[in-house]
């Protein structure tokens, strides 16, 4: 149990350790069971390979796909499910299914396949993590395996046109965020208040759509008005993730990048409290007076918040 | 379809009632269908056994290639051909008949779930154990798919779809699991159904619901069906609340048709088997 646990994959950006959904289970998994994980992030290096990412090394073993190293970290005894009753394991299962059939497809379309998207922030984002020349053909192997998967599990007739598929699929990411919101209803968590299996898949699936700029944002937009749902990916984002954001980056990173990231994340915390602000006044149009300062404190925490990260 | 075309058809399907001479279609029953077909079919009768709406049950050779998805059963309601368990029971809706509507949102949300899960895991086991596996595959799957064709026709599809099936196997990243790893997602499956349905007569208390009769499809088919070992059989055998589920739909809803006479025989056989 001692033997040091090492976790290599994708890196973070947009306010996200990770970009990668698979990354991003695993990781939140371990933060949930409190099991001790050395995250190393894949660069521009040649060091670790970029095949089954997300991977688990630990001294005899190496365990690939995020089910097997959940398996693994449970058998080790770092197990986040220890409160939930047998139905409820079922549940977790089930759900799981209803991600992966439904809203994955999706996600892979609006990050791999949708040209906008794909060429202006995937492609970059992928190719500056892997050296030259890989980075012109991995990208690209990704995109195409993405395509393929939709296509051979979607695109069967009467769905003939690659657009009549985009349309069905869309349709069902949407339905399945619907009811999403619906279970999550308003308790913190979905089964209760410790957060457990579903709960990282969850938040692995949801966390990039919500967080990644992209051009063409049909998916994002929707989830945007599933509030429950963006409460929820910003309550773990805030409660496990908040001293590791950004502070992934390897020591030999640009400054110019995590300036960059800095300016980002100060822009997107601006637009979520103009966006709560608008909320609050249509709701109540006596109170935006005292909105105000409130504005003025939390860039300054994040100011002190970057500051730590650069000092490791 | 196009959200119009969808709207369209649904209104086209809520002006009509629904018809004595509805068929369903699927391909021949001794020779040809396969366990995936065979648990799909069976599920599609269930659901409509269970709304109390008559179907009549055609054989045909080649109903996979009349189905407009290309997957079977499909059913034929006055001038339309609605193939596939989800679109039908959409279908039936439009016609006023459901059996999912006095459940709540979450529970709603929990069976579409559920229904994922049958299709994730134990349907895509039954596809793989048919066409990955290479024992199954030499000595019954070969033979019965192109059953109905002469040679060489009957080699040629049967390669075709292997391929095909496999492409997707792959796709999924099911490529590169052994026979073991897939009995254990079946076990594990299984394991979640059995939890879920508890001591509950179905999964939502008194009344079957579209997950009740996918289960019933797929399990009572897993069932009956001989193969050529009974590991995925063994699975299911382990959970009694399974196999009284079957059962129970079995003897509620099909005691007046036969199903599959020498399959009906198979399980009454086993359970004689068990019980004394």
């Amino acid at each position: 149990m001692a033997a040091p646990l090492e976790l290599s994959c994708w890196g973070g950006g947009w306010g996200l350790p990770s970009v990668h959904s698979e990354s991003l289970v695993v990781m939140a998994y371990a933060k949930f069971s409190g099991a001790p994980l050395k995250v190393n992030v894949i660069d521009n290096t040649w060091r670790g390979s970029r095949g089954d990412v997300p991977i688990l090394t630990t001294k005899d073993n190496i365990v690939s796909q995020p089910a097997k190293i959940l398996n693994f970290l449970r058998k080790q005894k770092y197990n986040a499910d220890y409160e939930l009753s047998a139905r409820q394991g079922a549940d977790t299962l089930a759900y799981i299914a209803l991600l992966e059939e439904k809203l994955l497809p999706a996600v892979l379309h609006t990050f791999w396949v949708e040209n906008d998207n794909y060429f202006t922030v995937t492609k970059p984002w992928f190719a500056s993590r892997i050296p030259f020349p890989l980075s012109l053909i991995l990208p690209g192997r990704m995109s195409k395996g993405a395509l393929n998967r939709i296509l051979l599990t979607r695109g069967e007739p009467p769905l003939y046109h690659l657009r009549e598929v985009e349309a069905q699929i869309y349709r069902d990411a949407k339905e399945c965020l619907n009811l999403l919101s619906h279970r999550l209803g308003t308790s913190q968590f979905f089964f209760g208040d410790m957060p457990s299996t579903l709960d990282a898949y969850v938040f692995g699936f949801l966390a990039p759509l919500y967080k990644v700029r992209f051009p063409k944002v049909q998916l994002q937009e929707h989830l945007k008005q599933l509030s429950n749902l963006c409460r929820f990916c910003d309550d773990i984002l805030n409660s496990y993730f908040r001293h590791s954001l950004g502070g992934i980056s390897p020591a030999g990173q640009e400054t110019v990048d995590a300036n960059l990231q800095k300016l980002t994340q100060l822009v997107n915390k601006e637009s979520n409290l103009i966006e709560k602000m608008d909320d609050n006044l249509r709701q109540s149009p006596q109170l935006p007076p005292r909105k105000l300062p409130t504005l003025k404190l939390t860039p300054a925490e994040e100011e002190s918040n970057s500051l730590q990260r650069l000092s490791p | 379809m196009s959200l119009v075309a969808e709207a369209f058809v649904s209104q086209i399907a809520a002006a009509e009632p629904w018809p004595e001479n509805a068929t369903l279609y699927q391909q021949l029953k001794g020779e040809q269908i396969l366990l995936s077909d065979n648990a799909a079919s069976l599920a599609v009768q269930a659901f409509l056994q269970m709304c109390n709406l008559p179907i009549k049950v055609v054989c045909r050779a080649n109903a996979e290639y009349m189905s407009p998805s290309g997957k079977v059963p499909f059913i034929h309601v006055g001038n339309q051909v609605v193939s596939e368990l989800g679109p039908i029971v959409q279908f039936v809706k439009a016609k006023g008949h459901s059996l999912s509507d006095g459940l709540d949102e979450v529970q709603k949300a929990e069976m579409k779930a559920y229904m994922e899960l049958v299709n994730n895991m134990l349907l895509t086991a039954e596809l793989y154990l048919q066409w990955c596996d290479e024992a199954t595959v030499g000595e019954i799957t070969h033979a019965r798919y192109g059953s109905p064709y002469p040679w060489p026709l009957n080699h040629i599809l049967a390669y075709q779809k292997q391929w095909e099936v496999r492409r997707k196997m792959k796709a999924i990243g099911w490529g590169k699991k052994t026979l073991d790893q897939v009995l254990e997602d079946v076990d594990q499956c299984c394991q979640a159904l059995s939890q879920r349905l508890g001591t509950q007569p179905y999964f939502f208390n008194k009344q079957p619901t579209e997950l009740d009769a996918l289960v019933f499809g797929h399990l009572y088919t897993i069932l009956t069906t001989q193969l050529t070992s009974d590991e995925l059989s063994e699975k299911v055998k382990n959970y009694s609340n399974l196999l009284a589920f079957c059962r129970r739909i079995e003897q509620h809803y099909f005691e007046d048709r036969v199903l599959k006479k020498h399959s009906r025989w198979y399980f009454q056989e086993w359970l004689h088997r068990t019980e004394t």
